[in-house]
Formats: C-alpha cells, structure tokens, sequence
C-alpha cells in the first residue's frame, strides 16, 4: 500500500496507495517516521498520485512527520492530491506545500532549496 | 429513487473502511459525480472515526450505528454512539481542536464534515453518546448525464 524510497540527497517520497484513513495512517506512521530518523533526511515528499481516498487522518500523519522533520529544517511536498483531498489541505493550512507535478520535479525544488542556502 | 438502512459495529478501527464502502454502495445509485462520492465518503469516515475512537476509545465491544436514507437526489445520514459525549460541541466543532493530540489527531475532522455536508448537526451528552446527523443533496443524473 505505500512504498518508501530515499534518494541519495536524504528526500524520502512515500508513495501512498489505496485508502488512507486512521487504520491505515496507524499503520504506516512509525515505519516513516523511522526512516526520517534513519539518517540525514531534509525532506519528505507525498506521492498521492494514486492515493484513492483520504480523510483529517492524513493530515494528522504529514503534520506528524513536519514535526519529525523540524529539528532538520526538513521541507514537505504534497503532490497531487485530488480535487477533495486538496480541498481538505486548504481547510488545514497545507495548500501552500502542494504541488501538481511529478517526483523528480518535486525533488529538484527541494534540492534547489537547499542550494540556495 | 427512495431507500434506507442501518449499519452497526462494533468499535473497531477496521471497521472504518467496512462503512466507507457501505456507504458508498448505498448511494451509488444516485449516479455521483467522483467528487460528490469522495465528499461524502470523507464525511462518512470522518464521523465513523470520531465515533469509534473518541466516542468509545476503540473498546471493541460497544457499536456505533449509521442510518441512512435516501429521498429522491437527497441523502441524510446520522452516525451514532452511545459512548463518552462531548463536553462543549461548540468548542469541539472549531478547527483545530482535538483533545487527542497524541494519537496525532489534528481537529479538522468537524471542519471537514461541514464543510462536505449540508446541516450538519451535532447532539451530544456526557456519558450519553453522541449523534452526527448530516444531508447531502446529489445533483440530478439527466444534468450529469448531459454534461458527458
Ligand atoms: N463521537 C464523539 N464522541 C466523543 N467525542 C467526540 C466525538 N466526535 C468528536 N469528539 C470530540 O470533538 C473533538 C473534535 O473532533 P474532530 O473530528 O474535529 O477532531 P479530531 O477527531 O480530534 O481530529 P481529526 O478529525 O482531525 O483527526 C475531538 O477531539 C473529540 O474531543
Ligand atoms: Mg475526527
């Protein structure tokens, strides 16, 4: 239901698959949440290209992982969520970190943040 | 096309997904826009979860009880507990109150349901329960139908 991958650069892009509701966002949160404290990573990517469904326990689990990540300065992406989906991250503040593009692209803004710093 | 139902369960958080699907069975036809289903499943699960672990902490023994009904293109709802209650539903219904903020619950589950739902309301009592009733009014499948 989720794959997890980590570029060299330490971006983790969790894929998210199917239905994400309290059950699976249980599920899944300790195994993301130990990769970000695996090692050097600045910044989680979410992948919800083909995520089918998702409700307030989505947002709980990102908002979640940018804690996770601000000892780091970490940044998150949000990428294309559907049209409801993004409604719900508009309503809690996310809008700003969602993007409509594909991975890599979503990589190189990161990375050209840090670039910059 | 006029119908109803009830669904009861015990509180278990598998059993979020088992009343996501019912649900969704029950108003397919009503033709939805894919909009207009993903809503109204948010709404669904947002309630279903709210019941289960804030209103019976997920014991697994105690149900939670959805009705719904169908009127013509009109969908009205309630989702039932007879768990903790809420101590000030007002306060309850702001965004971003929760009172679990440890299980990483980021109090926008009410915001989200107004948002999706038409009258929304919500009856509670401490130590009663607590009663979620919501419409949702489907646009009319000749309409849909035009626009293909
Ligand atoms: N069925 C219920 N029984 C008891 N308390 C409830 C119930 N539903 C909601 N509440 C109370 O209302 C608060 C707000 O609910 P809401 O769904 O908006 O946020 P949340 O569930 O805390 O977080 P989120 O839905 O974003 O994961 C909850 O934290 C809880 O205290
Ligand atoms: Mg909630």
């Amino acid at each position: 239901m989720t794959d997890i991958a980590i570029t060299k650069n330490g971006i983790i892009v969790v894929a998210l698959r199917g239905e994400l509701g309290n059950h699976e966002a249980n599920r899944i949160r300790t195994q993301i949440s130990s990769e970000i404290f695996s090692g050097k990573v600045h910044g989680v990517i979410w992948d919800l290209t083909h995520l089918g469904f998702m409700d307030s326990s989505g947002i709980g689990l990102i908002l979640g992982r940018m804690r996770d990540l601000a000892p780091q300065n970490g940044e998150t992406l949000i990428l294309n969520p559907s049209a409801t989906m993004e409604k719900i991250f508009q309503f809690s503040g996310l809008g700003t970190v969602v993007r409509h593009c594909n991975v890599e692209k979503a990589i190189g803004e990161i990375g050209g943040v840090l670039h910059e710093q | 096309m006029n119908n109803e139902m009830t669904l009861s369960f015990v509180a278990i958080e598998e059993n979020e997904a088992l009343a996501r699907m019912t649900m969704t069975c029950f108003i397919t036809p009503l033709d939805p826009t894919i909009e207009e289903l993903s809503e109204f499943k948010t709404i669904v699960s947002e309630a279903v979860t709210n019941a289960i672990i804030h209103g019976y902490d997920c014991d697994g023994i105690r149900k939670v009880t959805i009705h719904g009904k169908i009127e013509d293109s009109k969908v009205t709802m309630t989702v039932s507990d007879e768990g903790n209650g809420i101590f000030d539903v007002d306060q309850a219904m702001e965004p971003m109150f929760t009172t679990k903020p440890l299980l990483e619950r980021s109090g926008m589950g009410f915001t989200i349901m107004e948002s999706f739902a038409d009258n929304l309301s919500v009856e509670s009592a401490i130590g009663q329960g607590t009663v979620v009733r919501f419409e949702k009014t489907f646009s009319p499948v000749t309409e849909k139908s035009r626009m293909r």
